[in-house]
């Protein structure tokens, strides 16, 4: 069932709405993005950030104040959602209880009038796909949370959207299944090649699932990219702390030459590559270093060294807490098979190591 | 919002028969009390204020309704902490909500002419059986019991949902705590329920100072309230304008109560009633000894009921109750020969009503609920203004309004027809908004994003979800065109009468025997319609679509 794909284009969008005690706040301030044809991007940040208000606007369901959305070459800013051809997940997943999976999934076929032999084949075809052969009949009460999921999917992309759309569809499953649809989920992306636009406040199903990651706050796009740039090359303090688990520790870069810069901290110098960051000496800066990037080393051959706090056992991995001078550190191990890392222990000292490439340098917001 | 020339069109049609049909009625009324070739004047209130008569109707209107509402309330209660806690197996609770049932669809004044042949000069228990003679069965108290067994139900319908949806663990954890159930119920239970007393006991106030037939059956020339007071002024001695200025008199408790309850009391609710029950509690929440007097008392209640009932039946077969007690079918000749026409007439308001009210009910509730547009919530608010108010203001508002040109509507059916779509259609307003919050908008969207358009989503995906609030409206306009009569009273014509109206005629003119075949006649057709809309309703319901909770609260 693959039609062309097509882009979307989200030009300067933004939605106010009126709050009891804040008064006008922003729910999208100024959002650009541009997604390419057949990639799947996700928006991904904290509970109120806009992400859902971004995708709902993309789908007709708001309007925006201001700016301008195009699908392909088509603007479709003004255009009602039953216009737009688009086939959009619901967190509760909107099944419709009146009507039997068959005639939900049927539903958007019935709408644009096609003959009742090929309503039957497309949602033979699609209930396979999702793999719910023989579920026709069913109501949507009768199924499990997975299942349900399942069938949203399938009368989403029954219709042969030009974009398909998710508002957190995952977050009523138990963590298990939520693993195994986001695979599915990302599979049949794959497969169909339909451009999609995915929303969630959960970074690990981010990383998961998508081409590329937007990063939003507080209305807005905060950093735009690949999960691993967002994860090793952040480009703020917030996005750094909300994807994955990071250890910032403050310094002051000594000296700069070409793209490595010679930062004091931890009561020693740290060479650093500067990543997208434009520091220069002299410069408050934070290192970001992620807990698995720690190298624990003898205490001769460290670049520092630090105190074992704690200590914590979690089957493939150990994570300790470390002390340097006034700072925690965070890092992770992990275990090759019984007794690795046995003999670093709570109250041990160790010596440490992080290589320049695998540190990002943020500047010290200026105030 | 997107402007959509389909809800438009909707909005403004609904607009002009809401102002042409609740509004512009109010305004005549205040306005004849008010004015005075086109002065303004208070000489109708004063009339009233300074008449010392009058002045004691108005404070026994309030010390009934006062009566009624704490004694509904308790009796109420009762029955709903006894069918919520007190694991009764389901024939019992059947059988109880039969009972319980009878009084709401029954003409209200049933019960007061079964009092008069319980109890009457005349009377079963005291002319009969105690052989007593002379005794009279006018008066406050007959009054008071006879509403409160009308009106009971009422409390009972909303009450027993509460009580069901609140959390049991609850009060399995205040009794792991150590409390005695007493404590329990004290200090958890009650204090979650105070909400929806409040609300019970202002819905029996509402219906208790509102209600028109009782005391003009039992109250006697010794207790004047109100409405009958209004009724008399009217139809005894011409007076339109006094009777107006008395209604008005009754407008400001009862427009007092309905702001009350709907801007105070229905904020304060602890527990949201979401149409699933919370489950059987999982302890004895009551003793085997408190179980069996809650049981005895609502045996006893129940009883009387169906003893009202059954004698009301006896009284139509046979000759004369108190005076010749040999069975007849006379009373039933008498209503299908003479009577015939009046039935006709009323089935056929009733069947119009029905449809038409339903139909207002759901459109302006999916409106109010689902759409944006200027003056949504003045709409809801102006959709419930015919139902808060008194019969007995809305009839003498219509009869002063369509009276004279330019809309002369008096004589016709339409203006009875009228009145019940825009008085009891309302129940079908509250019932689909109910029903649509509970409904989660993303299945609109849903089908939006699937292309369908708005009418196209209204007709295959909310329709069907908001059809239960459909037929609860189409039953209660139904079994209230059957059975109301406070506002119809005034409107009816040579043309155009009702079964109730002549009822009430029959009683004035001592003729017991058909006015006891009427009742139950009426009584009849109404469960008839209801156990027929039942079955509608199930035929339609897909096994998904979400349950309809009660049909008849309030």
């Amino acid at each position: 069932m693959a039609t062309e794909a097509i882009g979307v284009h989200v030009d300067g969008v933004s939605k106010r709405f009126s709050h009891r005690v804040k008064g006008e706040i922003y729910a999208a301030r100024d959002v650009r993005l541009d997604v390419a044809p057949g990639e799947f991007l996700t928006l991904l940040g904290p509970s109120g950030c806009g992400k859902t208000t971004t995708l709902r606007m993309i789908a007709g369901f708001e309007q925006p104040d201001a700016g301008s959305i195009r699908l392909g070459g088509q603007d479709v800013t003004g255009l009602p959602a039953n216009q737009r051809n688009i086939g959009f997940v619901f967190q509760n997943y909107a099944l419709f209880p009146h009507l039997s999976v068959f005639d939900n999934v049927a539903y958007g076929l019935q709408v644009r009038g096609q003959p009742a032999a090929a309503i039957a084949k497309s949602v033979g075809d699609v209930l396979a796909l999702v793999g719910l052969t023989g579920y026709e009949h069913q109501f949507s009460g009768q199924l499990s949370g997975g299942e349900q999921q399942r069938v949203a999917l399938a009368r989403a992309i029954v219709i042969r959207p030009r974009v398909l759309l998710f508002d957190e569809p995952l977050s009523n499953l138990d963590a298990k299944l939520r693993v195994q649809m986001r695979t599915e989920i990302r599979d049949l992306q794959r497969r169909l090649a339909i451009t999609t636009i995915y929303v969630t406040h959960d970074q690990e199903e981010a990383m998961a699932v998508s081409d590329r990651i937007a990063v939003m706050s507080q209305g807005s796009v905060v950093q735009e990219g690949t999960a691993e740039d967002l994860y090793y090359r952040p480009a703020s303090e917030f996005v750094a702390t909300f994807v994955g688990r990071v250890n910032l520790v403050p310094g002051r870069v000594i000296e700069r030459s070409g793209n490595t810069v010679t930062v004091a901290a931890l009561g020693t110098t740290i060479h650093a590559d500067t990543g997208h960051s434009a520091v220069t000496s002299g410069a408050a800066v934070k290192l970001v270093m992620r807990p698995e990037v720690l190298e624990l080393v003898d205490v001769a051959v460290g670049a520092f060294r630090a105190d074992v706090i704690s200590r914590t056992f979690l089957g493939e991995k150990t994570e300790y807490l470390l002390r340097c001078g006034d700072i925690e550190l965070q890092c992770v191990r992990h275990n090759s098979g019984a007794g690795a890392n046995a003999a670093i222990r709570e109250g041990s000292a160790v010596g440490l190591h992080v290589a320049a490439s695998a540190m990002a340098v943020l500047p010290e917001p200026t105030r | 919002m997107r402007r959509d020339p389909a809800v438009a069109v909707a909005v403004v049609a609904l607009w002009a028969m809401l102002l042409l049909f609740v509004a512009y009625p109010l305004a005549t009324l205040l306005g004849r009390v008010l004015f005075d070739q086109n002065a303004f004047t208070t000489a109708g209130i004063v009339a009233i204020l300074t008449d010392r008569n009058q002045i004691r109707a108005f404070w026994n209107s309030l010390l009934l309704a006062l009566l009624v509402g704490g004694g509904g309330t308790i009796i109420g209660f009762l029955f709903a902490f006894t069918a919520a806690r007190s694991r009764l197996p389901r024939w019992l609770l059947t059988a109880i909500d039969a009972a319980v049932l009878l009084p709401l669809v029954s003409p209200p004044f049933t019960t007061a002419i079964a009092m008069i042949f319980s109890f009457g000069p005349r009377g079963l228990l005291t002319y009969e059986l105690l052989g007593l003679k002379g005794v009279t069965v006018y008066g406050l108290t007959s009054t008071l019991s006879s509403e409160i067994l009308t009106y009971f139900p009422i409390a009972y319908l909303t009450l027993r949902p509460l009580l069901a949806a609140i959390d049991s663990n609850l009060e399995g954890m205040a009794l792991s705590l150590g409390a005695s159930r007493w404590r329990v119920f004290r200090t958890v239970t009650l204090p979650l329920c105070i909400p929806g007393l409040a609300n019970a006991f202002l819905l029996l106030f509402a219906a208790s100072l509102a209600d028109f037939a009782t005391p003009l059956i039992l109250a006697g020339n010794n207790f004047p309230v109100l409405p009958t007071q209004a009724y008399l002024q009217i139809t005894g001695l011409f007076d339109l304008r006094g009777g107006a200025a008395l209604s008005f008199m009754l407008l400001v408790p009862a427009l007092a109560v309905f702001l009350l309850q709907r801007y105070w009391v229905s904020q304060r609710f602890y527990v949201t009633v979401t149409g699933k029950g919370a489950g059987q509690a999982p302890f004895d929440s009551i003793s085997p000894a408190a179980r069996g007097m809650l049981l005895s008392a609502c045996a006893l209640v129940a009883a009387t009921i169906v003893y009202f009932y059954a004698l009301l039946l006896y009284a139509s077969l046979v000759q004369a109750l108190g005076a010749n007690h040999t069975l007849t079918l006379r009373h039933y000749r008498v209503i299908f020969t003479e009577g015939l026409r009046v039935i006709g007439d009323t089935l056929i308001i009733a069947g119009l009503a029905m449809p038409l009210g339903g139909l207002y009910g759901i459109l302006l509730g999916y409106l109010v609920a689902r759409k944006q547009f200027v003056g949504r919530r003045a709409m809801e608010l102006v959709s419930m203004i015919n139902y808060a108010l008194p019969g007995t203001i809305v009839g003498i508002a219509y009869l002063i309004a369509f009276n004279d040109p330019p809309i002369e509507l008096t004589g016709t059916a339409l203006i009875i027809i009228a009145c019940y779509v825009f008085r009891y259609g309302a129940t079908g307003v509250r019932a689909t908004v109910a029903l649509l919050q509970q409904i989660d908008k993303s299945l609109e969207e849903a089908s939006q994003s699937l292309g369908a358009g708005s009418g196209t989503t209204f007709r295959r995906v909310t329709l069907p979800l908001i059809l239960p609030a459909f037929f609860a409206g189409l039953g209660v306009v139904f079994i209230r065109s059957m059975t109301a009569i406070s506002a119809t009273i005034f409107l009816v014509s040579i043309s155009w009468t009702l079964i109730t109206v002549k009822i009430l005629e029959n009683i004035t003119e001592l003729s017991l025997g058909p006015a006891a075949a009427y009742s139950v006649l009426v009584v009849v057709i109404v469960f008839v319609v209801i156990a027929l809309i039942g079955r509608g309703l199930r035929w339609f319901r897909a096994p998904g679509s979400l349950p309809v909770t009660s049909m008849f609260g309030g």
